[in-house]
């Protein structure tokens, strides 16, 4: 497998990930909104942080209102993270992988670019928001779907997945991050109503909410989703779920023992945490690891596998060699 | 011919405005040629609006598939649907086998003259091939001399042009010998087809395009320098936005190559050619190049390219790695050469040419310049390098001022210019809102050559789309039909 093609896989299904993540994040947060009461908290800003470009998002707007973190996290191009770029860039990388990934892959992610630039418009209005992203999402798990059915699961796939899971657990990691240290320090009572709907959001938001609730509790408190979250080996976007999938990926590469050996440490960290009794302070430093870890990961993953030669990993061959 | 057809299909043809050129499907007398009967009876069942909303549904379909032709000039969106048009150009299959031979014979020819030019050249010691168009031919590369690559041959790719002229002679137009590119919108555009029209192809007898991916690949494994292994084989391309990624990506698909650019790939100090994957250095066998002999190396040709690899030539010289087409193959694909195939294929097989040139005139000869600048309102004037259209003169529609200007070229340097006259190329039914309407086209075949020889089966036609456009090119807004070779019924 060629590097660069390597490369191009993963940030691939990097862009796509990230793409339904912020389609499902801004619905459900849409659903959790309807719900608080009068004055609550709670503003878009939080969307903007759990993302993370609070800087990019003041460059180019003055006001959190719901228009402009709309527009900004849906059709913005000049947000790189917006879910139109997400699509272009996935659509980018698919071009120079169409002889590599069944035909079809292309043809549905082109299928997908196509509908998002006629749409981005509309995604922006209240009453047909709800409808287009949710149809990102699907048509983005079709290209999922696919690949895993049709796709040899060989080294490329490999990369897939772990464009996937990098994604995936540094958007849960996130999501916990900022809901427990922007929201709750705010909020004196943590259990009262108002915080179970945002703890409701946040499952909402990653698609546990029905997990959660047939495997963890039945009621919805800040602990006990925290903890679910992070270290349920069952439900697929927990991190503790990223991190052994990442493993198995990882075990299928040759020369792994760095991105291995980090893959460890995060294992053992989230393995290791306490949820109950820590207070949001701590919580928001534990996530901060586990985001750095994921950060690590990704640096020794380009190192192995995308810059391998440059980094004279394998010096060129003598002239007796070939 | 007392066939009953239906009203529907009268109505099609009678309405149709058969010009004064020769048209590929119906006759003079407002009749399908018999090639084409089946399809205009399959075409009748449907009313016009029933055909336009198929139509509609093909570019649908093309814009899902992603089935693109870059163009240069449109800045941000470097993608653009290839127009298709969804009413086959028919030719029946007793024709075809007359022009696979004549391709195949001048196939032959190029090759041999290409392996003589780099070695003996014979053929300018025996006086058939002046050394002076040798020497002020731009795509001779010195760095080629002396080599003998695998089979003598050179030109392992040729896209041959072919047009059909008013009189229904066809002629060969140009022999693209470099990278012609095409063969996978012949291949798309039969898929749409019959996806569209399934039923269509069990109706009349056409001739599978197919097996040219299978034979493509034959043609490249033979060429391996380590004939005992699975050959590794990669497809070069100068990446995203040339012009025909989408082929280069579609090809190295088809074959189960890899497509790699230059940045890939790195010469070693064995002279041997190796891509960086995620596990180091892997040795490739044969580059499908589709990037020009200038940007192939910049140790050897121009020192800027970027997309080329360094070394690449001494590995091959050295035989370490097969390119195709090999380079200095372009010595032939020349529109001056051009005018000596005929002689060629005289001089290596003792044969007359089965497909006729287009008379040409030459401006390095004295005397036809001066017939060339006498009537430059009447011909077309090409240069003896260029692809896809660009800087030639269609003299009958040019501006005096650019009739002007191509007279200081031609003076200037005589040797690059080669004129015909206007052809009055053929045309063929195309489909548009209003209805059907005729436009000029050609045709190109693709022929390949290593260890075997093989022609597809037809190739791509490529339609002006404008009216009374004489100029094909997909980089000119031309656009491309589906090409049946069919036997005819009794």
């Amino acid at each position: 497998m060629l590097s660069r093609v390597a490369e191009n896989l993963y940030w691939m299904t990097r862009y796509m990930e990230r793409a339904e993540n912020t389609a499902r994040l801004i619905n459900a947060t849409s659903q959790v909104l309807l719900d608080l009461p009068r004055g609550a908290s709670f503003g878009w800003d939080v969307l903007i942080q759990v993302v993370g470009l609070d800087g990019l998002f003041r460059e180019h707007y003055t006001a959190y209102d719901e228009a402009s973190v709309m527009r900004f996290l849906i059709s913005d191009e000049r947000n790189q993270g917006s879910i139109v770029s997400c699509i272009h860039n996935a659509r980018e990388n698919c071009r120079t992988l169409r002889e590599i990934l069944p035909r079809t892959a292309w043809e549905r992610i082109n299928a997908l670019y196509l509908f998002i630039n006629s749409r981005a418009l509309h995604a922006q209005e209240q009453s047909r928001r709800y409808n287009i992203l949710e149809e990102i999402i699907e048509r983005r798990q079709s290209v999922v779907g696919l690949l895993a059915d049709c796709m040899s699961h060989d080294v490329g796939f490999q990369f897939i997945r772990m464009g996937r899971f990098v994604e995936r657990a540094d958007m849960t990691t996130r999501i916990l991050d900022i809901n427990a240290a922007v929201l709750v320090p705010r909020q004196q009572v943590p259990e009262d109503p108002a915080m179970a709907l945002l703890w409701m959001g946040v499952l909402k938001s990653l698609n546990a909410y029905q997990m959660y609730r047939r495997h963890a509790s039945v009621h919805v408190r800040s602990g006990e989703v925290v903890n679910f979250l992070l270290k349920d080996p069952h439900f697929p976007r927990t991190v503790r779920y990223c991190l052994d999938e990442l493993e198995s990926c990882v075990s299928e590469l040759p020369h792994n023992g760095a991105p291995l050996k980090i893959l460890r440490i995060a294992q053992r960290r989230i393995a290791g945490m306490q949820v109950d009794g820590l207070t949001p302070a701590q919580r928001h430093e534990y996530l901060d690891a586990v985001q750095a870890d994921l950060a690590r990961l990704h640096a020794e993953i380009a190192t192995e596998y995308f810059n391998f030669c440059e980094q004279g990993g394998a010096a060129l061959p003598a002239s007796a060699a070939g | 011919m007392n066939k009953v057809f239906s009203d529907n299909f009268l109505m099609n043809i009678k309405n149709y405005p058969l010009g004064e050129f020769y048209d590929e499907l119906i006759d003079s007398a407002h009749l399908p040629r018999p090639a084409a009967t089946a399809l205009f009876e399959y075409l009748a069942r449907f009313s016009p609006a029933e055909l336009n909303a198929r139509r509609v549904e093909v570019d649908a379909a093309i814009m899902t598939m992603g089935i693109t032709f870059t163009i240069y000039s449109d800045g941000a969106n470097i993608d653009r649907a290839w127009p298709f048009d969804i009413i086959p150009r028919v030719m029946a299959a007793k024709e075809w086998r007359r022009v696979d031979a004549g391709l195949r014979q001048r196939l032959r020819a190029l090759n041999l003259f290409i392996n003589d030019l780099y070695n003996d050249q014979k053929i300018v010691k025996d006086g058939v091939f002046p050394l002076e168009v040798l020497a002020g031919s731009k795509n001779f590369r010195e760095q080629c001399k002396g080599i003998m690559p695998r089979f003598g041959v050179w030109a392992h790719i040729g896209g041959t042009d072919l047009v059909r002229d008013g009189d229904g002679t066809i002629y060969v137009l140009e022999d693209n010998l470099r990278v012609p590119s095409g063969v996978s919108y012949m291949l798309e555009n039969r898929m749409l087809m019959k996806r569209l029209f399934p039923d269509l192809f069990e109706q009349c007898e056409i001739l599978p395009v197919d097996d040219y991916p299978t034979r493509l690949h034959e043609t490249l494994a033979a060429l391996s320098p380590n004939p005992t292994e699975r050959p590794v084989i990669a497809v070069l391309t100068p990446g995203i936005y040339n012009s025909a990624y989408f082929e280069h990506s579609y090809l190295a698909q088809q074959l189960g190559a890899v497509l790699v650019e230059g940045s890939d790939l790195v010469v070693g100090s064995d002279d041997c050619v190796y891509m960086k994957t995620i596990d180091g250095l892997r040795r490739i066998d044969v580059i499908y190049r589709r990037i020009d002999d200038d940007f192939l190396d910049p140790e050897a040709f121009r020192p800027d390219s970027a997309l080329g690899v360094p070394g690449i030539m001494r590995a091959w010289r050295r035989g370490k790695v097969a390119i195709a087409n090999a380079p200095g193959a372009g010595v032939a694909d020349d529109k001056v050469v051009y005018t000596f195939v005929p002689k060629m294929i005289r001089y290596y097989l003792d044969e007359d040419a089965i497909l006729p040139n287009v008379p040409s005139y030459l401006c390095m000869i004295d005397k036809e310049r001066d017939y060339v600048l006498a009537n430059l309102d009447k011909l077309v004037v090409k240069p003896a390098n260029e692809s896809g259209g660009y800087g030639m003169l269609i003299g009958p529609r040019a501006t005096p001022e650019e009739r002007a200007r191509f007279r200081e070229h031609i003076i200037a340097d005589p040797r690059n210019y080669m004129a015909q006259p206007t052809l009055n190329l053929s045309t063929a039914p195309t489909l548009f809102e209003q209805g059907l309407a005729p436009r000029h086209l050609d045709l190109r075949p693709f022929v390949l050559q290593s260890e075997n020889m093989y022609v597809t089966t037809g190739g791509l036609t490529r339609v002006a789309m404008r009216e009374g456009s004489l100029v094909v090119n997909s980089s000119q807004g031309g656009g491309s039909k589906d090409t049946w070779i069919v036997e005819e019924r009794r």
